[in-house]
């Protein structure tokens, strides 16, 4: 078995499988936990259903926050965008999705894949680059670098592979597909899970403030 | 002392001490909490057993949600007026939940097996050393939820770290020792029931108002708090002279008056339930419809918005009293006199952004006119004075305060006005304490001593009344 017949074969789909159990060990192992009641009598009678808005409201920082937030509010919007329609949107990718689903659809041409690609890693470049340039911020982790350079791999070697720069091409392509099957793996027990959490956290705290008449 | 003030009892001489005064006999009195405070009573090891205990006894699913949410955006650093101050990492509010967290990790979380692999056990001198962070730096004022883009909580996850401090036996000083009395002679500084008499004995035969004192029935029954009870008679009198202006029918019962709350504020839960439960009781006795909190800010979510408390099945209602008064004055019943000059409110966290009684207080002061200029920051955005949470009476957070209060005077400055209106004892006090340390050119006014000395003279509103009657 060449390397890249591991990638596409035992490596990825093992990576996919360890991805889905871990989404549900973490989710269901804190989902499934009690609940604390707030007895007290809320502001008004339908003011915790306003408390959801903040699921959606929160996607963008208030007024307030604007100049402190900026930079990693739209730099981040402009990754997580660029990311999603790179994942999507190119051939090759679209292809393993339907070798695994069934599901296809059509492709942005690939100019458009590589001009994305690259704007997702530069994007992800400024991030770290005001990360490190401000510690008392960020309050960075270990865990905060090793999520990065495991995002930041199959975006590089995805770009080296289709510009066929660095290695061979086959290699090129195995790595990138190794390097997926690790930020697969990963995601369930990093912060990347935040793509599931901040969905309940808003709405959590959105309905904990709506209660008092309060809109955060 | 404003000039309506004057202009309303222009020969009375003031019964009690101005506000600057009683802010430094206050500052005496708290300095010497600390060598009351209690030693610790149980082993190392039972003070860290309680302190894991309480936090998984404590967390539920929203804590457990919050804590796994974030992703060190750094958002919330920049909104925490204890970092901005100070420019120091440490007192980012996402370090503030750090070691909740690690016992999470490795105690609760569904990847406890894993955690418990990899990371080093808590110690008791992990506790120890979060106490600054626990107490001193966090007023659990709430900004940092308003930016954060997970929407995380960290000011309730702050206190349930409170709660853990309290098993630990790691309350700072002060709280300790006010936490002691509190739990064993029912009195903080000394406001006992008979202090209160005495209080309302003088407020009779020095000022001429009368309070109702320990009435059987009563519409609406009035909180103190040991700030007016052992410093400030005028936030007694000023309410007196309120609801005896209003013409309600009220009380103060000597079996439940306190509003300040050490339970809430050292994390002690089954304290702070021992101190609702007598006030809860008595307005029942009395049927009350209305229980009043006096401008105590923390009383109002140790009574308000206790999750405790079904406070939906209760027969009356409780409110702060910048929402008594602003209902009042949206209902036309309270008549003031104009306030002369520009001013600007101070949002308590604990009743503003943490609490929602936003529009009430400036009810208040539209109903005198006053030019309400707000901050730049305000309502649900306004940065905290800095004393909240009981940081107020902490010596160890001194700089904190004083530097972080130094924003307030910076907002406040910013909207030109001569005076700013705060309505929580633990805000005033710590806006006087600025004033007097920075020489700030700014009067700082209570709500309800402000509306006190604006009230129309009773005999000309009762004439008015008469003879509109007539006609």
């Amino acid at each position: 078995m060449s390397l890249l017949e591991f990638a596409r074969g035992p490596a990825i789909h093992a990576a996919l499988i360890i991805m889905v159990a871990g989404f549900a060990l973490r989710l269901l192992g804190v989902l499934v936990l009690t609940r604390g009641a707030d007895m007290s009598r809320p502001r008004d009678a339908f003011g915790n259903f306003k408390g959801y808005r903040t699921v959606f409201s929160r996607a963008w920082p208030a007024g307030e926050f604007t100049t402190t937030t900026r930079y990693q509010t739209v730099v981040a919007y402009v990754f997580h965008i660029a990311l999603l329609l790179v994942i999507v949107g190119i051939v090759p990718h679209i292809e393993f999705i339907q070798s695994l689903t069934g599901l296809s659809w059509p492709a942005m041409p690939n100019f458009l894949g590589v001009a994305l690609g690259t704007i997702a890693l530069a994007s992800l470049f400024a991030l770290i680059f005001r990360r490190l340039a401000k510690p008392a911020i960020y309050n960075s982790t270990v865990g905060d670098y090793v999520a990065w350079v495991v995002v930041a791999l199959p975006l590089l070697t995805g770009l080296m592979a289709f510009a066929h720069v660095g290695l061979r091409y086959e290699t090129m392509l195995a790595l990138h597909i190794l390097s997926s099957a690790l930020l697969f793996a990963y995601m369930p027990f990093s912060k990347l899970m935040h793509a599931f959490w901040f969905i309940f956290s808003r709405a959590q705290s959105g309905l904990a403030y709506a209660h008092k008449g309060v809109r955060i | 002392m404003s000039t309506a003030a004057t202009q309303a009892n222009p020969s009375q001489t003031p019964v009690f001490p101005s506000f600057a005064e009683v802010y430094q006999g206050l500052a005496g009195q708290i300095g010497m909490l600390r060598e009351m405070a209690p030693a610790p009573t149980k082993s190392d090891e039972q003070r860290l057993k309680g302190a894991v205990d309480t936090l998984i006894e404590e967390t539920n699913a929203d804590e457990a949600v919050w804590l796994e949410s974030c992703i060190h955006c750094g958002q919330c650093t920049n909104a925490c007026h204890y970092f901005q101050a100070t420019g120091e990492a440490k007192y980012a509010p996402m370090r503030k939940m750090d070691l909740y967290r690690r016992v999470y990790q490795r105690e609760i979380s569904p990847m406890r097996w894993w955690h418990r692999l990899v990371s080093k056990p808590v110690k008791l001198s992990d506790f120890e050393e979060a106490s600054e962070l626990i107490y001193d730096s966090c007023s659990e004022c709430g900004r940092c939820t308003m930016v954060c883009p997970m929407g995380i909580d960290t000011a309730s996850l702050v206190h349930h770290m409170r709660s853990a401090m309290v098993a630990a036996e790691l309350v700072p000083p002060e709280l300790a020792a006010l936490r002691m009395e509190q739990k064993n002679m029912g009195t903080v500084f000394g406001s006992s029931p008979d202090a209160l008499k005495k209080m309302v004995d003088t407020i009779r035969e020095q000022a001429g108002v009368e309070i109702p004192l320990d009435k059987d029935k009563a519409d609406v029954m009035v909180l103190s708090s040991a700030v007016d009870l052992v410093a400030n008679g005028n936030g007694l009198l000023a309410t007196a002279k309120i609801m005896n202006h209003l013409g309600v029918d009220w009380t103060i019962r000597s079996d439940g008056f306190e509003s300040a709350n050490f339970g809430l504020l050292s994390g002690d839960m089954s304290l702070w339930k021992h101190q609702v439960d007598p006030i809860i009781e008595a307005a029942q006795k009395v049927g009350a419809k209305t229980l009043v909190i006096a401008e105590c800010g923390h009383a109002y979510p140790a009574l308000r918005w206790n999750p405790m408390l079904s406070s939906g099945e209760l027969p009356f209602e409780m409110m702060y009293m910048s929402e008594f008064l602003g209902k009042q004055a949206k209902a036309g019943k309270l008549r003031l006199t104009p306030f002369d000059g520009k001013v600007t409110f101070h949002d308590p966290c604990k009743t503003g952004r943490r609490g929602g009684a936003f529009d009430e207080p400036r009810a208040v002061l539209a109903a005198m006119d006053a030019d309400l200029v707000e901050m730049p920051a305000n309502k649900e955005y306004n940065w905290c004075c800095g004393g909240g949470a009981g940081i107020f009476l902490l010596e160890d957070a001194t700089r904190l305060r004083d530097e972080s209060f130094k924003i307030k005077i910076r907002e406040v400055n910013d909207t030109g006005a001569e005076s700013v209106v705060v309505s929580c004892a633990s805000c005033r006090l710590n806006f006087e304490s600025g004033r007097q340390k920075n020489n700030w050119d700014k009067q700082v006014h209570s709500l309800v001593e402000l509306v006190a000395d604006h009230l129309i003279d009773d005999e000309t509103a009762t004439k008015g009344q008469a003879r509109g009657a007539a006609a």
